[in-house]
């Protein structure tokens, strides 16, 4: 039975909730009140997860936390196709490479937002020009990809955990202030991963329009 | 050189490649935030990123191939136009005519989107264009002033090959072209072209990339130490009182549209289509449903709805029944019209709007009556929305639009030749029970309207549920009574004697009043009733419309008891 120690606004959650929903597994939910209740850091939380962070995820005794890891997790364990954190040392290193980058994103793209919509107290015009210099790669990333047959951040032919993973605070950007006309390249990747079968939404976070059939 | 937000001069705002089919590229150009899409028939759009509603950015829209629809509040606007097809929510389920978003000039051309701040300057292949095959660079948007960007640019020319400056803020040197895009008074992007596609296309791309790098850093690590040049300040049009308030229904104002028929062709046995195709430019926005009159060289008017699909605004296309026992209207189209012959329509008119918040819709058509009911398809289709189309014919009738019904992913059925005796039980599975949020279409000869609101009614579809479309009515006027009408607004009471209608009587006052079909069937007399008793004899309004008391058709309508006051 898998638990999922949630807070809907999160983007690290939701990074969870999406792989889920893509490989269509159940699991309960555990809400817990980030902003502005900060159970995160109550006594009872911290016992689950003693770096007091959301998510936290529960596989019958198992305690995992730390949304990349979890990531690796749900797939190793339950995504039969092997796809989504494929096998094969160098394609692990490049989807790992990409969860960093993911983490750099929260500590830019998402600090820029929890201050501007949840009043925390973070030095705006750095998270903002932090995001941007990402952005400003990944859409150099993408650009190239696309001229070489690559949709995706890897290697592979298809998503893996590093498009999820880097997903949610890129869609999010706007609430921090950060627009994203910079990065076409990027616009389009975000649309690609919003396609994919099994996609959920969050508030903010919408369905991109169905692709065209080509007949 | 200082930017001015009124600068009509034709810079490029994207790359061919940027927009992909099914994606909104957000761009910018002198200050104005710009919402950029192609649609499904290749044609881009460039248009103010804000949706009229509440100013939502329409870069985060949905491009539905055909139309853009708002992600917030399911506004949408159609290709070409910026015609608003759909507000959701409206009384009528239909926008009043003419709500249209900003729209710029666009070309593409040379692997760029090219587009200016207004209309002023007709597009001018830049110095050299014509003749290559030209090769569209990685862009590079950089935090500087244009000028400032321009300038560096030129001094990337090579000591034997100078810069040549063109208009526009572009330079070129040797086969290279450099195009700066002023985003606003600090931002810019490059944008460059070469003349020939490279031997290595993404060697060359990485490695002009890499010198674009480099220019930019240096631009931006001296635009930091420099103030900031005031960002320009575009006015935007306020939105216009008729958007703050919905007018309850939108009277035509019967302007007229020469269009060209482009094309006529057999459809099927008796039916015969035909395209009218604007003279210049796109014709106005419709909506699912609508229809136009057509003026016909014998002096009649007819109504046909358009077939056409979501955003498809060059040409409509509409299928004329070439009945034998037709007196004058389509068997004038039918025989005289040819190709190459000019027509006066009326601007598109939607008596039938349909919903696109239903959970399921149900489309019946009988033989001609497949016309309306295409266009609903073919936008329920682009919107992936759940329908049934189910297209009645008789035996040895062909199946009109055949090809296009079959090129739908919806689920289409085709009944033909259905026996008279069980059409109503074919109808009854096809409509099922009703459940909250499902709607029904239907269009064709009177006895199968009659039998799809008997049998809808039955199975628990309510009044609202059931649409139709009457183009006739058929039943015999019982023009005898005599009674006098009062117009409230224009304070004139009036004497209706038997023989002739509301309407004859107060044209004949010297009143206009706007009309169409003049049997009860359209909808565009539609009056509100202050006070009386109303004898209805139109097949527009449903019972309940008609039990209200409220409102009537002035072409057929009379009075039950010796006076009438309309709101008029
Ligand atoms: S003019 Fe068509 S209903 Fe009266």
């Amino acid at each position: 039975m898998i638990t999922l120690y949630d807070f809907e606004l999160s983007g690290n959650c939701y990074k969870l909730r999406l792989l889920m929903s893509i490989l269509k597994l159940r699991y309960d939910i555990v809400p817990v009140d980030f902003y502005p209740g900060r159970q995160h850091k109550a006594d009872w939380f911290l016992r689950l997860n003693p770096f007091g962070q959301l998510p936290v995820l529960k596989d019958d005794d198992l305690v995992l936390s730390d949304s990349g890891a979890i990531l690796a997790y749900l797939a190793r364990k339950y995504d039969e196709t092997g796809l989504w954190f494929p096998d094969d040392p160098a394609v692990t290193a490049e989807v790992l490479r990409w969860h960093a980058v993911a983490d750099d994103i929260t500590s830019t793209a998402s600090a820029a937002r929890l201050a501007l919509g949840f009043f925390y107290d973070f030095d705006v015009p750095k998270a903002q020009a932090g995001a941007h210099r990402i952005f400003r790669l990944m859409d150099e990333h993408l650009w190239f990809g696309e001229r070489e047959g690559r949709d995706w951040l890897c290697s592979p032919a298809h998503p893996t955990t590093a498009d999820i993973a880097c997903f949610p605070y890129v869609m999010l950007s706007e609430e921090g202030g950060i627009g994203r006309q910079d990065y076409p390249a990027l616009r389009r990747w975000t649309d690609r991963v919003r396609r994919i079968p099994g996609f959920t939404v969050m508030s903010g976070i919408f369905p991109a329009g169905q692709a065209l059939e080509i007949a | 050189m200082t930017l001015s937000v009124s600068d009509p001069t034709w810079y490029p705002i994207a790359s061919s490649e940027d927009l992909p089919f099914r994606h909104v590229y957000a761009g910018q150009l002198l200050g104005r935030e710009l919402a950029v899409w192609r649609a499904d028939d290749g044609n881009v759009n460039v248009w103010e990123n804000r949706c009229l509603h509440r100013g939502v950015r329409l870069s985060i829209g949905i491009n539905e191939g055909g139309e853009l629809k708002c992600q917030y509040h399911g506004w949408r606007y159609a290709n070409r136009s910026a015609g608003c097809t759909y507000i959701p929510a409206h009384p009528a389920d239909a926008p009043a005519r003419r709500i249209q978003n900003r729209t710029y000039p666009v070309r593409e051309a040379y692997g760029l989107i090219w587009s200016a701040a207004n209309d002023e300057q007709a597009f001018r292949p830049f110095p050299g264009a014509e003749g290559h095959d030209w090769f569209a660079l990685r862009p590079m948007p950089v935090n500087a002033a244009p000028e400032d960007v321009l300038a560096a640019l030129a001094g990337l020319a090579p000591d034997d090959q100078p810069a040549d400056l063109l208009p526009g803020l572009a330079v070129r040197f040797g086969g290279t072209y450099y195009f700066v895009q002023p985003v606003d008074a600090c931002r810019a992007v490059i944008r460059g072209l070469l003349a020939e596609p490279p031997a290595e296309p993404v060697a060359t791309l990485r490695h002009y990339n890499e010198t674009l790098t480099k220019l930019r850093d240096r631009l931006e690590r001296a635009a930091r130490k420099k103030p900031a040049p005031e960002p320009l300040q575009p006015a935007f049009d306020k939105v216009s009182a008729d958007l703050a308030t919905m007018p309850d229904i939108a009277i035509p104002k019967g302007n007229t549209i020469t269009v060209v028929v482009k094309r006529k062709w057999t459809s099927a046995d008796g039916v015969i289509g035909f395209e009218l195709a604007a003279r210049t430019g796109h014709l106005p926005t419709f909506q699912p449903g609508a229809h136009i009159d057509i003026h016909l060289p014998n002096g009649m008017t007819r109504q046909y709805s358009i077939t056409n699909g979501p955003g498809e605004l060059m040409s409509y296309i509409i299928g004329v029944k070439a009945e034998s026992a037709s007196k004058g209207g389509s068997k004038v189209l039918v025989e005289t019209v040819r190709e190459g012959d000019l027509l006066s329509i009326s601007e598109p008119r939607n008596n039938f709007p349909l919903r696109r918040d239903a959970t399921r819709t149900v489309l019946i058509a009988g033989g001609i009556g497949i016309t309306p009911l295409l266009s609903m398809a073919r936008f329920l289709d682009k919107s992936s929305l759940p329908y049934e189309l189910h297209y009645f014919t008789r035996a040895g009738e062909t199946v009109a639009f055949r090809a296009d019904l079959e090129a739908l992913h919806g689920k289409v059925t085709f009944h033909t030749g259905v026996p008279r005796d069980e059409i109503g039980a074919t109808i009854a599975s096809a409509l099922g029970q009703w459940s909250m949020a499902q709607h029904v279409y239907v269009c064709g000869p009177g006895p199968m309207l009659e039998t799809v609101r008997e049998t809808a009614a039955a199975q628990g579809w309510p009044e609202e549920a059931i649409h139709f479309e009457y183009f006739k009515n058929d039943k015999v006027i019982d023009n005898s009574s005599a009674f006098d009408v009062e117009l409230a607004r224009s304070a004139m009471t009036l004497h209706v004697p038997s023989g002739k209608t509301i309407m004859e009587v107060m044209r004949d006052a010297g009143l206009t009043v706007p009309s169409s079909c003049e049997q009860g069937a359209c909808g565009t007399c539609l009056t509100t009733v202050i006070e009386g008793d109303v004898d209805h004899q139109d097949v527009y309004l449903n019972n309940s419309e008609k039990a209200s008391n409220r409102c009537m058709m002035t072409c057929v309508s009379r009075a039950k008891s010796a006076r009438l006051v309309l709101d008029i």
